[in-house]
């Protein structure tokens, strides 16, 4: 103990460590300073976690459009608490925005932004700003679905800036075309650039918030100041600890969404942005067109420039709000807007398509791949990589190439399988391998499901799409019972003739077993 | 002084529950993280036979160099080694040894006019069987575990 106190008083000596210390932690906190003002400690705490889990993500992520997906896949598949840590990184993003939300509201509601404090007020509001960039650049690394199509609509609205959008959206960009120099230069952005803005920022706020003391409460109460350490610090940390274990279970128990692979080409996907997004999703359907730019560029740029401006505009010393009623009616306008068209965009935003439901195709593919042809090779231990491993990483054209011919992946190294499956199999056994890599269990399908999925796989998928797979000649299946009954879709399948002279499909009646066309007619009439 | 001894006590207690509060968070996330971080260091790799060569290709007593085509995982990718065994026949056993030096981990190369194993780093040298003959290598050639399979050699690597 003697030698550990030795050492400290040498260090303190050379450092001036205890009174570095003493300055930090005796702030003089004034009488009246309550819970309220634990917000900023809870938003730095969430920061601390962000950073420390995002720490550990760039340990496994690979920014690049070939393998950021299945980094991520291997990240939450295989390394232990692996998952916990992204939902720690993803949910938390959310909770900081709340925080940061509501810090912002208490400082409003509090005047605390007036003078002489106004550049800790600017400072705050460009570390919001810094938030939602991070939030922003964090939506596309997963390169998932949900964060190409998402990216695409962000970059379309910094597009449709006046004058200089198109040379903004190509910089943030890398180029034309979103794609692997987006995903570095958002990758740099959010591990670099963001972080070292934030961290200069929360230097200058924290140092700003020193220099001018706590503001306190709106109309001063009587009472002697105490120390920062314990007294107020014990708030903080409780408050600290409380919103840690809520971030920890919502991170335990729900799970951070990862959609299917990016695919650029899919054009049945519906973006919708994460939900601090959604008011200003909503606000630009009001604005069609030409006048898009109101919404996209002119609303949200006004309402920075306004917080920029507060201290200015409500310049009065008085802060209690009663001295305040325009300004807090104002704020509270404008707040409960955005709140209005946060939930008008959360209710109108389209369900997404749930990555863990298996279309037919994908449930036929399975059937397809346990085919001799298939799992002589692609067993564990196999030649050939376990189909049901996920850690199978090809596209749907290098498997549907590969099903067709296996002989051009390996040439020679075992004989070729006998007789090879068509098109359609090789399809829908590309759809298969896709719901295994995005870690999807396969459904507890009944035989008669899996049958009428075989049989849509190979005689309809060519022209029929159905659940976003299949060919686009013939008209999409998905609710196929929506407009017709049973009778009409069992004549139509056995010959369309019968309907429709000038019907382009072909009669069925002689092609499928009399079984199947019950099966497919049966599961068809049940789609609605 | 009774005030200044409850105000003091009060500190302390307040000061401890700061401690025992991050403390807990603090371990909670080291945890996770540390788990996270150490999670790829305790998987342990896996061997699996692979085809080597067809066994009527290896003549009798001649030492032969096999190169091998295998699969690892390598994280989230699947990559691909060719590594080098050398397969020794004597009847219808056929033995194999590692190319991997014993010492800092080159790979050693067949010299058959000196029907000798040198490795080009530091100069070891490894008899026909594996065994040191010269040079820094603390022990003998690993030997690989082979096995006969229609008429194929197989080696576990």
């Amino acid at each position: 103990m003697a030698r550990w106190s030795r050492l400290v008083s040498w260090l303190d000596s050379r450092t001036g460590l205890r009174a570095g210390l003493s300055h930090l932690l005796d702030e003089p906190i004034p009488a009246g300073v309550n819970w309220w003002f634990t917000l900023g400690s809870i938003l730095l705490g969430l920061l601390g976690v962000q950073v420390v889990t995002g720490l550990v993500l760039t340990l496994y992520y690979a920014p690049t459009p070939d393998h950021a997906y299945d980094s991520i896949r291997f990240l939450i598949t295989s390394v232990t608490f692996g998952r916990l840590v992204r939902s720690l990184h993803f949910f938390g993003a959310s909770f900081i925005v709340i925080a940061a939300v509501a810090h912002l509201l208490r400082v409003f509601a509090f005047g605390a932004y007036k003078a002489s404090r106004e550049m800790t007020w600017i400072t705050g509001v460009l570390l919001l700003l810094i938030i939602l960039a991070f939030a922003l650049s964090g939506y596309l690394l997963p390169w998932d679905q949900r964060a190409y199509w998402a990216t695409t609509v962000a970059l379309n609205i910094a597009r449709s800036t006046p004058l200089v959008g198109g040379w903004v959206a190509s910089v943030l960009q890398g180029g034309n075309d979103l794609g692997a120099l987006t995903l570095s230069r958002w990758y740099a952005a959010h591990v670099i650039l963001l972080p070292l803005l934030l961290l200069l920022l929360i230097v200058a706020h924290l140092a700003l918030m020193r220099r001018h003391g706590i503001a306190g409460m709106p109309t001063p109460r009587e009472g002697a100041p105490a120390p920062f350490y314990p007294f107020h610090a014990v708030k903080d940390t409780i408050a600290i600890s409380l919103v840690f274990a809520l971030l920890f279970t919502v991170a335990m128990s729900g799970r951070a969404p990862l959609d299917l692979k990016a695919d650029p080409t899919d054009a049945n996907y519906i973006p919708r942005p994460e939900w601090y997004f959604l008011g200003l999703f909503q606000l630009l359907k009001y604005f069609p067109g030409k006048l898009e730019p109101i919404a996209t560029v002119v609303a949200p740029g006004l309402m920075v420039l306004l917080l920029l401006l507060l201290p200015w505009l409500d310049r009065a010393a008085d802060r209690s709000v009663k001295a305040r009623r325009f300004v807090i009616a104002s704020g509270g306008v404008v707040g409960l807007g955005a709140l209005i068209l946060t939930m008008l965009g959360w209710r109108d935003s389209p369900a997404s398509a749930d990555p863990a439901r298996w279309p037919p195709s994908a449930l036929a593919g399975r059937a397809f791949a346990s085919d001799e042809r298939c799992s002589r090779c692609h067993t564990p231990g196999g030649i050939g990589r376990d189909l049901m491993s996920a850690r199978f990483t090809h596209d749907d054209q290098w498997v549907t190439t590969h099903v067709g011919d296996p002989e051009m992946i390996a040439a020679g190294i075992r004989k070729p399988p006998q007789g090879q499956f068509g098109t359609p199999q090789a399809q829908a056994i590309a759809a298969f391998v896709k719901r295994v890599q995005a870690g999807a269990p396969p459904p507890a399908a009944s035989s008669e499901e899996i049958r009428a999925s075989i049989v849509f796989a190979t005689h309809c998928a060519k022209c029929h799409r159905v659940e976003g797979i299949g060919g686009d000649e013939g008209p999409d299946l998905t609710r196929a019972a929506q407009k017709r009954d049973r009778e009409f879709i069992l004549t139509y399948v056995r010959d369309p003739s019968l309907i429709d002279v000038n019907a382009t499909m072909p009669a069925f009646e002689d092609k499928l077993s009399q079984e199947d066309l019950q099966v497919i007619v049966n599961y068809m009439a049940n789609r609605k | 002084m009774l005030g200044v001894e409850t105000d003091f006590t009060r500190r302390r207690w307040l000061s401890r529950a700061i401690a025992v509060m991050l403390g807990t968070i603090g371990t909670i996330m080291a945890t996770v993280l540390g788990g996270a971080i150490v999670s790829p260091g305790l998987t342990k790799r896996r061997d699996n036979w692979v085809p080597a060569m067809p066994l009527d290709d290896l003549e009798d007593g001649l030492l032969k160099t096999v190169h091998v085509r295998t699969s690892r995982t390598d994280g989230y990718l699947e990559a691909t080694d060719h590594q080098v065994v050398f397969l020794t026949r004597s009847g219808d056993q056929v033995t194999a040894l590692s190319s991997v030096c014993t010492h800092l981990g080159c790979h050693v190369v067949w010299d058959a006019q000196q029907r000798v194993l040198k490795c080009p780093c530091h100069g070891g040298v490894f008899s026909a069987t594996g065994q040191v003959e010269a040079g820094p290598p603390p022990k003998a050639l690993e030997s690989v575990r082979t096995r006969i399979q229609n008429g194929r050699v197989f080696v576990r690597i």
